[in-house]
C-alpha cells in the first residue's frame, strides 16, 4: 500500500505540495490526474525518494521511503524524462540496474528483449525517444518491482507499443500483485487501465475514489422536457447544462437513479443516463476548483 | 546483506571508473611520460650504467613531491570531483541516482572512493613504472618510496576532499571550479586586498600582504615549505697514472623537509570530509542547477561577492579614475567611498542574479544594497579615522621577539633582553611619530615639495621602517617618510630629536657595525670609486680589515654621526663603501649590508684602504668637490656648430675636426 499523509513541500516559499493525502491499495492501478503544475511529479519524486517532504509522511508498504534502500529495492520508477548515462548501451544500463536491484531478473530481461526488439548493444543516446521509453520499461520490469511508479509513462510510444506496455504492466499486476501508480494526462488511456483515480490540484489531492465510485458519483443525463419547458428548472442541482435542439444535457453530482428520480417530478418526455468518461469527470470536478475550459474567443 | 544497500555499491563504483576512464587514463598516460623520460636518460648514459646511489631516485621522487605535486593535485582533484559529483548538477541524473535503492551515505562513500581511485590510479601507474626502473638500475630505496607514497596519498586526499566539499556547496557544474579555486585562493586574495586597502588609508601601515593566513593557501604554502634537503660528501680521488687529484660530490642523504605539513593537511582533509558529509546529507535534490546549493550560504555568497567586488573593484575604479587627482600617498576618502559603492552595487546585483538565475532581481533589493553601502562607508570611516587604533599601536617590549629597524641607510636588529634600553628608545621614537601623525600626514599630502626644494639646509626628510616580530608569530610593520627640521631636532621630545638621539647614540653606532655581536660576521664588501669610475669587490679578509679600521675611527669619534641634513654625503669622499654581513639567529640565516660614508678625518679607514691598494690620493675628493668639477665641465661642454666644424685632408682620407672656443 502506498500512503501519503498531509505531505507538504515548499520550494522557496511556494507550496508544491500543500497537505497532499493519497492512498493506493496494494495490487491496484492508481491514476493520478490533475492540471499542469498540480504537484503530481513532485508527489512522485517523494514516492521515489528523490525529495524529502517538509511535513507529513510518505510511506510505501508501511515504511518511510526516504533513505530506505531496502524498500526502494522493491520500487521501480519511470519518470517522464528518464535518465541514462551518455555512452551507455542497454546492456550497460542493465548491468548497472542489476547491481542495485537484488530482485533483478535476467530471465525476464531476456524475455522482454523479444518483446521490445531493441539492439541491446546500441547506445541508448542513438535510440528514438519512444525506444528510450521502451528501454526504461524493459529495465524497470526486469527489476521485478512490487511497486511501479510511472510518470507520463507512454508518452512517445506508438499505439501498438502502448498496448504492449500496458499489457505487460497489467500482467504484473494480475500475476504478482504489483501496485502501480501512474500519472498521466491521457485520461482515455487511464480509464482503461486504472481501478482507482486521484485528482490533484494546487498541491492537494482533491478526491480519490475507485473509478466505479467516481462514475457513480456523477451522472450525465440527456433530457427532453414537456412542451413549454425550455430551461432547466433552477432548483435542480446541475453542475453543467447544455442544450441542442430540445435535448438538454445535464451533469449532476449524484448517481443515475437519484438524478432520474429528481427529474421525474417534471414529467420529462425522455431521460437517458449516459456514463461519464474520466475526462468529463476530471473537467467537471476541477470546474469547481476554478479550473474549467474557458470560452475564449481570440 | 548485499552490497546493494550497504555503504558501498560495487556497480556504482565500476560505473564511475568505466564512465570516466578518459580522465584517469589520460592522466596515467601523461604520468607515464616521467618514468619513460627517466628510462631514456638512463639508457642514453650507457647499457651498463648504474645510478651512483638509490638516493638519486629518492631525490627525483622528492623533487616531484615538493615542487610539482601540490599544483598537479590541485588541478587534477577538481577534474575528478567534477566528474564523480556531476550527477548533482542535473535534476534528471539526481532523480535517477536517488531513485535507486542506495542510501545517500552509500552514494557518498562510493562516489568518494571512486574519485579517490581516479586520483590515485595515475600516481600508482607512474609510481609502479618508476619502481620497476629503479629496481632495474639498482636504485630501490624503500624509505624514500614510502615517504613519497604517503605524500601522494596525503595531498590527493586533502585536495579531493576540498573539491568534494565545494562540490556540495554548489549545484552548478560551472560554478564548481570557480568556487574551488576561490576556496583555495580566497584567503591570500583577501589578505592582499585588505592589506593594500588599509595600507593606503592608515598612517605608516607597511604591509601589502601580511601572510598571516598563508596556511589557508595550501598549494603555495606546501610548495614554499616542503623542500628537498640534500647532503653531499666531498670525495677526492687521485688518478694512478698522472697522480692528479679530482674532487667529486656524492649524495649521502636526502630528506623531505617539513613533510609533516602534508600530514597536517591530510588531517584537515578528514575534517573537510566530515563537513562535506554533513552538507551532502542535508542537501536538497531540488537544488540542482543553483549556483549555491546550501540555503544559509546564499546570503554569505551574495554579500561576500559584494564585499570582494567592493575591495577589488573599488580600488580598481579608484586607480582608473581618481589616482591622478590624489594628494599625498593616502586614498582620498570620499572618492574611494564612491568607487566602492559603485563596485559593491555591481557585485551585489551580480551575486543576486547568479543566485536567482534571473536578471530580474532589482525589485525589493534595496535593503541589501543599503547594507552594502553602509558597509562601504563604515569601512572607509573606520580606516580613515583609525577607529581601531591600528596606526597608533606601538607593541610593548614584552610582546616582541625582535625588532628590525631601518633608518639612516642602515638596518638594525634589536632583541629584547639584550637591547632593552634601545628598544625602549625606539618605541619612544615610534610613539612620538604616531603622536605627530597629523603633522607628518600634512607634510606628506601637502608640503613635501617644500622639503625637497629647500636649499637652506635646515629641512630634509628621511625614511624609516620598523618591523616588530611578535611572540604570537605576527608582525607589526610600519614605514614613515618623516620631514625633519633643524629647529625641531633641537627641541627635546620631538620625533626629530628622539630619532637623532637614537641613531647617533653610541650604542646604535656600535650596532651599525655589529660590533661585539657574535651573530654577525663580515663576509665581503664592495667599494666604488667615483673619481676613477672603478669598482672593487672586497674579500672577507679585506672587509674585516676595513671594518676593524672603521671601528677604530668610530672609537676616536671620527665616524658614526649621521648627518640628517647631508644625507647625500657631499662632505664625504666620493666613494661608496659597503660591507656585507651574514647573520645567523633563530629566525634563520640572513644578509645585512651596511653603507659607510668615508669622510675626511677617518684616518684609520683611509690608511687601510690605501694599504689594501684600493684607494689613491686622487680618489680623496669629496662628493661636493666632484659636483663642482662636474658643474665646471658641463659649463665648458663642447658643442658642434656649423662654424666649429672643419674637414682636413690626410693620407687616410678626410678627417672632421671640431674647434672649441
Amino acid at each position: 500500500m502506498i500512503e501519503v499523509r498531509d505531505a507538504v513541500k515548499r520550494f522557496d516559499g511556494f507550496a508544491a505540495l500543500d497537505g497532499a493525502t493519497l492512498s493506493v491499495p496494494t495490487g491496484s492501478v492508481y491514476g493520478l490526474v490533475g492540471p499542469n503544475g498540480a504537484g503530481k511529479s513532485t508527489l512522485i519524486r517523494h514516492l521515489t525518494g528523490i525529495y524529502r517532504q517538509d511535513e507529513g509522511t510518505v510511506q510505501i508498504g508501511g515504511g518511510n521511503v526516504w533513505e530506505n534502500a531496502a524498500l526502494k529495492a522493491r520500487i521501480a520508477a519511470i519518470p517522464d524524462d528518464w535518465y541514462y548515462f551518455m555512452q551507455s548501451t542497454v546492456r550497460d544500463m542493465m548491468r548497472f540496474y542489476k547491481g542495485f536491484y537484488p530482485s533483478f531478473s535476467m530471465d525476464r530481461y531476456e524475455k522482454l528483449k523479444e518483446v521490445f526488439n531493441i539492439d541491446e548493444k546500441k547506445t541508448i543516446r542513438r535510440l528514438s525517444k519512444g525506444m528510450q521509453k521502451q528501454v526504461a520499461f524493459w529495465l524497470a520490469l526486469s527489476c521485478m518491482p512490487d511497486y511501479l511508479i510511472l510518470d507520463e509513462p507512454v508518452d512517445g510510444l506508438d499505439p501498438v507499443m502502448r498496448r504492449q506496455v500496458w499489457s505487460l504492466v497489467m500482467g504484473d499486476v494480475a500475476q504478482r500483485g504489483t501496485t502501480v501508480l501512474v500519472s498521466s494526462h491521457n485520461l482515455r488511456e487511464l480509464e482503461d487501465v486504472c481501478d482507482h483515480v486521484g485528482i490533484m490540484d494546487h498541491g492537494k489531492v482533491l478526491l480519490e475514489r475507485s473509478l466505479a465510485q467516481l462514475q457513480d458519483n456523477m451522472v450525465k443525463l440527456q433530457v427532453v422536457f414537456q412542451d413549454g419547458v425550455n430551461e432547466v428548472p433552477p432548483e435542480l442541482p446541475v453542475l453543467h447544462a447544455s442544450k441542442i435542439g430540445r435535448i438538454h444535457t445535464l451533469i449532476m453530482r449524484m448517481n443515475a437513479e437519484e438524478a432520474t428520480a429528481k427529474l421525474s417530478t417534471y414529467n420529462p418526455l425522455l431521460v437517458d443516463a449516459v456514463p461519464l468518461t474520466l475526462e468529463e469527470i476530471f473537467i467537471y470536478e476541477l470546474g469547481g476548483a476554478d479550473y474549467a475550459v474557458k470560452d475564449i474567443v481570440l | 546483506m548485499r552490497s546493494k544497500i550497504s555503504f558501498f555499491n560495487g556497480a556504482l563504483f565500476r560505473k564511475n571508473l568505466t564512465r570516466f576512464w578518459p580522465l584517469w587514463g589520460g592522466a596515467s598516460f601523461l604520468g607515464c611520460l616521467f618514468p619513460l623520460a627517466l628510462l631514456l636518460q638512463l639508457v642514453r648514459r650507457g647499457g651498463g650504467y648504474r645510478m651512483e646511489s638509490p638516493l638519486s631516485f629518492t631525490e627525483f621522487y622528492y623533487n616531484v613531491v615538493a615542487y610539482a605535486l601540490p599544483i598537479i593535485t590541485l588541478l587534477y582533484a577538481i577534474l575528478c570531483a567534477m566528474l564523480v559529483w556531476s550527477y548533482l548538477y542535473n535534476s534528471r541524473s539526481v532523480g535517477m541516482m536517488h531513485t535507486l535503492p542506495i542510501t545517500r551515505k552509500g552514494v557518498f562513500v562510493t562516489n568518494f572512493l571512486s574519485g579517490m581511485a581516479m586520483m590515485l590510479i595515475p600516481y600508482a601507474v607512474t609510481g609502479a613504472l618508476c619502481i620497476l626502473i629503479s629496481l632495474a638500475y639498482g636504485g630501490f630505496e624503500p624509505v624514500g618510496l614510502l615517504v613519497t607514497i604517503l605524500s601522494v596519498l596525503g595531498e590527493s586526499f586533502f585536495y579531493f576532499t576540498s573539491a568534494t566539499l565545494v562540490a556540495f556547496i554548489t549545484g552548478n557544474l560551472f560554478a564548481l571550479p570557480a568556487l574551488y579555486f576561490l576556496f583555495h585562493f580566497l584567503a591570500p586574495l583577501l589578505d592582499w586586498l585588505l592589506s593594500m586597502f588599509a595600507g593606503n588609508f592608515l598612517f605608516g601601515l607597511d604591509s601589502y600582504y601580511s601572510g598571516v593566513v598563508d596556511f589557508l593557501y595550501p598549494t603555495v604554502y606546501l610548495m614554499e615549505r616542503v623542500n628537498v634537503n640534500r647532503t653531499y660528501e666531498n670525495i677526492i680521488t687521485q688518478t694512478s697514472i698522472t697522480g692528479a687529484y679530482s674532487e667529486t660530490n656524492r649524495l649521502t642523504a636526502v630528506t623531505l623537509e617539513n613533510a609533516w605539513l602534508i600530514g597536517v593537511y591530510a588531517l584537515v582533509g578528514i575534517a573537510l570530509l566530515a563537513l562535506a558529509w554533513l552538507l551532502y546529507r542535508r542537501r536538497r535534490s531540488e537544488c540542482a542547477g543553483d549556483v549555491v546549493a546550501v540555503g544559509w550560504m546564499k546570503p554569505v555568497f551574495r554579500f561576500g561577492l559584494a564585499a570582494l567586488a567592493t575591495l577589488l573593484g573599488g580600488q580598481a575604479l579608484y586607480a582608473l579614475f581618481w589616482s591622478s587627482f590624489q594628494n599625498g600617498s593616502y586614498y582620498d576618502t570620499l572618492p574611494m567611498t564612491v568607487c566602492m559603492l559603485v563596485a559593491g552595487t555591481i557585485g551585489y546585483y551580480a551575486a543576486s542574479m547568479l543566485l536567482a538565475k534571473s536578471l530580474r532581481v532589482f525589485r525589493g533589493s534595496w535593503k541589501g544594497l543599503v547594507l552594502v553601502a553602509v558597509g562601504c562607508v563604515a569601512l572607509c570611516c573606520v580606516l580613515r579615522f583609525d577607529l581601531l587604533g591600528i596606526s597608533r599601536r606601538v607593541p610593548e617590549v614584552s610582546q616582541v621577539e625582535k625588532v628590525t629597524f631601518y633608518a639612516a641607510d642602515n638596518n638594525y636588529t634589536l632583541y629584547p633582553g639584550e637591547d632593552d634600553a634601545l628598544l625602549e628608545q625606539l618605541r619612544t621614537v615610534h610613539k612620538a611619530v604616531v603622536e605627530d601623525q597629523d603633522y607628518v600626514r600634512d607634510y606628506e599630502e601637502n608640503r613635501m615639495d617644500t622639503v625637497y626644494s629647500d636649499d637652506t639646509g635646515t629641512m630634509t626628510s628621511t625614511y624609516i621602517r620598523l618591523t616588530y616580530y611578535l611572540t604570537n608569530g605576527l608582525k607589526v610593520e610600519r614605514r614613515y617618510t618623516l620631514p625633519l627640521t633643524k629647529y625641531r631636532m633641537a627641541q627635546g621630545g620631538t620625533y626629530d630629536n628622539l630619532l637623532n638621539e637614537l641613531v647617533n647614540g653610541e650604542a646604535m653606532k656600535a650596532r651599525r657595525l655589529h660590533a661585539g655581536d657574535s651573530r654577525y660576521g663580515v663576509v665581503s664588501g664592495n667599494l666604488w670609486l667615483d673619481y676613477r669610475g672603478k669598482n672593487f669587490d672586497l674579500n672577507s679578509r679585506e672587509a674585516a680589515a676595513v671594518l676593524e679600521a672603521i671601528s677604530r675611527d668610530a672609537a676616536a669619534g671620527a665616524w658614526g654621526d649621521y648627518d640628517w641634513f647631508d644625507q647625500n654625503g657631499s662632505s664625504a669622499y666620493a666613494m661608496n663603501l659597503e660591507l656585507r654581513f651574514v647573520c645567523e639567529d633563530e629566525w634563520g640565516t640572513g644578509n645585512d649590508w651596511i653603507s659607510i660614508n668615508v669622510r675626511p678625518g677617518m684616518d684609520n679607514a683611509i690608511t687601510c684602504l690605501k694599504d689594501l691598494g684600493l684607494v689613491t690620493d686622487q680618489d680623496l675628493a669629496t662628493w661636493g668637490e666632484m659636483e663642482k668639477m662636474e658643474n665646471y665641465s658641463e659649463a665648458n661642454e663642447i658643442y658642434e656648430t656649423d662654424s666649429s666644424i672643419g674637414i682636413i685632408g690626410g693620407a687616410d682620407g678626410p678627417t672632421t675636426i671640431v674647434v672649441s672656443g
